[in-house]
């Protein structure tokens, strides 16, 4: 009874702290994901590309012949009686003729001379991270070198909102002030995408607790980031290359959450 | 007038015939003049304007019945037909291939179910996906409800920018830099309709 009685004293206690720090004050910071979003499709998985060889034989063995076929299938008959001796062959028409085989050829050699664009880049064999002409088939997201406190950090580019604005308005300025207006993004809504926060170390807490920080999507749509503005570095990174990126394993598990 | 001028004659018969030839004289008939006036517009008697409206009327409704009655009937797509001469030479355009073997058969089988199972696995995957994202955001919109009603309000406005959208879906290749598309010929492939 005593005992439980102390318990619950505890826990009024507890409470009457937790009230008096209550209207803690925190920084609200938007931040922005900028991606691009593949380019090319998805190279098939090896169950995917078994699927699809045996879809096209069933294609194949439901199909009709084509005209082209039936005709190739005439002139070999045709060939073969003239070979026999048993057809005249008209020496004016023959050598004009095209035959289907001709035709084949033809367009193998046309198909042939054609140069399909790569699937890889050299900006993917250069391992260039600035540039968003590598990794065609994944999504890139954008990662900025930030100053948080002392340290360098490669962020999601982020900053803090002025008053009067709305986070979307923040979002849209912060991107604008870390890669410049040539960059141009289209963003998914006024709505933010994710969430993350922080407290400051001990020593600075003097006006607010720490940064809460409202994440908004957009996806690039041209343009690249401004090129004077490179002195703090950038990188458009693939999710696993990202993950690596990122000191911070409390960032990292938030930005997670939302990345596809 | 014309009763009073045939008593006139009969009187002048009646009293011979000296008589009649100095009247006679006397008589001036005007000369015949090429002109008549404006002839009336016929005036047509309302009935008959009525029935021929009528008339007309009917033959329309005639018509509007005729259309809806077949309205059901669907006019026949050429592109969607399949051509006569596929319908006609479908024996000999049929490839003539072995039957496959049981092992094969198994063999598809097998791979179809491996395939449902692969489908299935990337739909969920799909939705855990969806569910995640969904829940980031919720908790975002708590989290900035919390500090601002005003803010909150501002995020869940409706964005009429986005529409509408334009995307350009990934393709198996990228677009070759610079490329000069040659040109072709142009068949004109569309048909002509000619009205009857």
């Amino acid at each position: 009874m005593l005992r439980r009685f102390v318990q619950v004293g505890a826990r009024e206690l507890r409470r009457t702290q937790s009230t008096a720090a209550a209207p803690e004050k925190w920084d609200l910071y938007a931040g922005v994901l900028v991606e691009r979003l593949p380019v090319v499709s998805k190279s098939l998985n090896p169950l995917e590309k078994q699927f699809q060889d045996m879809l096209w034989r069933v294609e194949y063995e439901n199909s009709l012949k084509s005209d082209h076929e039936l005709k190739h299938e005439r002139e070999i008959v045709q060939a073969e009686l003239i070979k026999k001796g048993k057809v005249q062959v008209d020496l004016e028409d023959s050598g004009a003729k095209q035959t289907a085989q001709d035709l084949k050829d033809a367009y193998v050699e046309e198909l042939k001379k054609f140069q399909l664009g790569s699937r890889t880049t050299p900006d993917d064999q250069a391992n260039k991270t600035s540039s968003t002409d590598r990794c065609l088939e994944q999504t890139l997201y954008l990662l900025v070198q930030q100053k948080l406190g002392q340290q360098q950090h490669l962020l999601l580019p982020q900053g803090k909102r002025q008053e009067g604005e709305t986070m979307r308005q923040t979002a849209e300025r912060v991107l604008r002030e870390h890669c410049g207006q040539e960059l141009h993004v289209l963003f998914y809504g006024n709505a933010p995408v994710g969430f993350h926060k922080y407290k400051y170390p001990a020593n600075q807490r003097t006006e607010s607790t720490g940064a809460k920080v409202f994440f908004y999507r957009a996806s690039l749509r041209s343009g690249q980031v401004a090129a004077e503005k490179q002195q703090p570095k950038f990188e458009w990174l693939p999710k696993e290359a990202l993950n690596g990126k990122l000191s911070n394993a409390a960032y990292a598990e938030s930005v997670n959450k939302f990345l596809l | 007038m014309s009763l009073l001028g045939a008593f006139a004659r009969l009187g002048l018969q009646r009293c011979g015939g000296a008589a009649g030839a100095a009247v006679a004289r006397c008589l001036h008939t005007t000369p015949v003049l090429c002109a008549e006036p404006l002839k009336k517009k016929k005036k047509l008697d309302p009935q008959i304007v009525k029935q021929r409206e009528d008339r007309k009327k009917k033959k329309i409704e005639k018509q509007i019945r005729r259309l809806e009655k077949n309205a059901r009937q669907l006019k026949p797509v050429e592109e969607l037909e399949v051509p006569l001469e596929l319908i006609d030479e479908k024996e000999k355009r049929q490839r003539k291939l072995t039957p496959l073997g049981s092992a094969e058969l198994e063999e598809r089988a097998l791979l179809k179910k491996q395939w449902a199972h692969y489908k299935h696995d990337e739909r969920v995957a799909d939705f855990q996906i969806v569910d995640r994202l969904i829940q980031a955001q919720n908790k975002a919109l708590a989290e900035l409800r919390r500090e601002s009603e005003e803010l909150y309000q501002a995020a869940i406005e409706v964005d009429p920018q986005l529409l509408p959208v334009a995307v350009k879906g990934p393709v198996a290749t990228p677009p070759i830099k610079n490329y000069a598309s040659p040109d072709g010929d142009y068949l004109h492939q569309s048909m002509k309709w000619e009205v009857k």
